[in-house]
């Protein structure tokens, strides 16, 4: 049986507070969110934090009105958000949505047998959705606890969880992932039809 | 400059464009990587033979983003696009031109993964580039590299038009709709789906030489390669210009799994979405079966699938069929805001 790992996304000011319905979204999941990460560290799980970097030669990022780059290395808008981190955890730097892509992020999870993910953070119709994707394509059994993912819509948040249990991932509650642990002592890996 | 006279760290300056020692150098370079695939004789015409009354010319530009990508890169896409275009009408495809426009900072071991890519995807079509243009400009003016292509064919048998089709004739493509449009992105963006969906640029004419070997002149009607606008835009263009309505079972439309995942997470329905190496095909009722097996036998065409049919009904719609017989109109999109696919 292999390890379980969760993974956060952008938990990042420059992230965060773009808009005050994001900030407003992460305040109101925040006590929540700690406590599954508090719980989930408690286990004995690694918690990895993929911090969204901006480089400056990539021609798609979204630059600020002014043309400045949030999101940059070393930057304080950069940093992973105090609250959510703590020393035993990993934090891996991404440059696109996907946590996966062209990162240090599989290797270190498979060298820390890891074959389980909870892809949780924000915002959840692009960076959860697509790290969970990229999760399922490598092999990984992918869960999402619902109350720790965030997007600035509801709706946003709504559909990328539907689209995410349709597809490749086992979507819960916190608690019922917590109560599975404890039940089973691992998290099922759902059954998945569509792909060959 | 032969390629010894460069290393990784070399790359395009601005003289490389003008006209003097450097630029030479560089054309040097361009005729030594593109090998035997070149006819070129340093004139400022190439001066070629043709035979047979009748030639098809065509052009087109690539600004493809990101133009290295998975399984291929602007150099690939720009030789098949013009070799798709010439074949697609029953030509010959024979000759090629190469214009680049190269971004100033551009490394010189970029250009030759393009140029490597064109002499091989050249190489595979057969045919040759006999003549070429190169534009260096400062760093922003460009996008590191843009290409374009034009290319001449010859026919040897009845040219392809959209006015042979006739009600009742069969609308077939050859491959899986959707998968270029979503490598590219997911690079462009980072989304996971680009080492599980691949992009289809491929040289087609070959896949339509054999094609044309298994059947009588004329049981082919008419071909389109489904690129920018997708198979959506071909239909429309067929309805239109026949008058009829074309009809598509939207259950047979052939489409990777994991594609039809990222065009959901996207929400961008496959059908307007753009492809390099997928062709639609109107057949003659009597030849579909045998074009399907001529399609299968070939490595480029082995998912292909028939789709629809064209009408007896004339109104120039396009119509969509759901598993209960259920039809809807497909509207023609007036922008698909997915720029630089090609």
């Amino acid at each position: 049986m292999g390890k379980i790992a969760v993974l956060t996304n952008d938990l990042q000011s420059d992230v965060v507070d773009k808009t005050p319905e994001r900030t407003a979204a992460i305040a109101e999941a925040r006590p929540r969110f700690l406590g599954f990460l508090a719980e989930m560290r408690r286990r004995g799980h690694g918690i990895y934090h993929l911090q969204l970097v901006n480089l400056p030669d990539d021609p798609n990022v979204e630059r600020e009105p002014d043309g400045t780059l949030p999101l940059q290395r070393g930057s304080r808008g950069a940093a992973i958000i105090e609250d959510f981190l703590d020393p035993s955890d990993t934090v891996v730097e991404k440059n696109k949505d996907s946590g996966f892509y062209e990162t240090e992020l599989h290797d270190r999870l498979q060298n820390d047998g890891v074959d389980t993910v909870l892809v949780t953070g924000l915002q959840t119709q692009i960076c959860v959705q697509t790290t969970a994707a990229d999760a399922f394509f490598r092999g990984y059994n992918v869960w999402v606890p619902s109350d720790c993912v965030v997007s600035g819509n509801p709706e946003d948040r709504d559909r990328a969880l539907e689209w995410l249990g349709g597809y490749c991932a086992t979507v819960a509650s916190s608690d019922e992932i917590l109560a599975a642990l404890d039940q089973h002592g691992e998290l099922a890996r759902k059954v998945v039809k569509i792909l060959p | 400059m032969d390629r010894s006279k460069y290393d990784n760290s070399s790359e395009i300056v601005l003289d490389h464009g003008s006209g003097a020692q450097l630029s030479h150098e560089l054309v040097s370079l361009i005729v030594e990587t593109l090998g035997d695939v070149y006819l070129g004789e340093m004139e400022d015409s190439a001066m070629l033979p043709i035979e047979g009354g009748r030639i098809a010319m065509t052009t087109d530009s690539f600004v493809v983003d990101p133009p290295f990508f998975g399984n291929g890169d602007i150099g690939k896409i720009a030789v098949c696009g013009t070799v798709n275009d010439l074949a697609v009408v029953g030509s010959k495809p024979l000759y090629l031109t190469l214009g680049m426009i190269l971004e100033t900072g551009l490394p010189m071991e970029r250009l030759v993964r393009v140029l490597t890519s064109i002499r091989e995807t050249a190489r595979e079509a057969g045919v040759r580039i006999v003549c070429g243009d190169t534009k260096v400009v400062r760093k922003g003016e460009a996008d590191r590299i843009y290409l374009n292509t034009a290319g001449v064919g010859v026919f040897e048998r009845e040219p392809l038009r959209m006015g042979r089709v006739r009600p009742g004739d069969r609308v077939i493509l050859s491959g899986p709709i959707g998968n270029h449009t979503v490598h590219l992105l997911s690079i462009r963006e980072g989304l996971g789906f680009e080492q599980r969906v691949l992009s289809d640029c491929a040289p087609l004419n070959g896949l339509l030489e054999t094609v044309f070997g298994r059947v009588e002149e004329g049981m082919v009607r008419s071909v389109r390669d489904v690129t920018r606008g997708g198979l959506a835009a071909v239909l429309h263009e067929y309805a239109d210009a026949l008058g009829h309505t074309v009809r598509v079972d939207q259950e047979t439309l052939p489409i990777q799994p994991e594609t039809a995942m990222a065009m959901d997470m996207l929400g961008i329905d496959p059908i307007h979405t753009a492809n390099e190496g997928c062709l639609c095909l109107f057949v003659a009722p009597a030849a579909e079966e045998r074009v399907l097996a001529a399609l299968r036998s070939h490595r480029y065409g082995n998912r292909a699938v028939t789709i629809g049919e064209v009408t007896g009904r004339a109104d120039p719609l396009v119509l969509l069929r759901d598993r209960a017989g259920r039809e809807s109109v497909l509207e023609e999109l007036r922008g698909a805001e997915l720029p630089r696919l090609c």
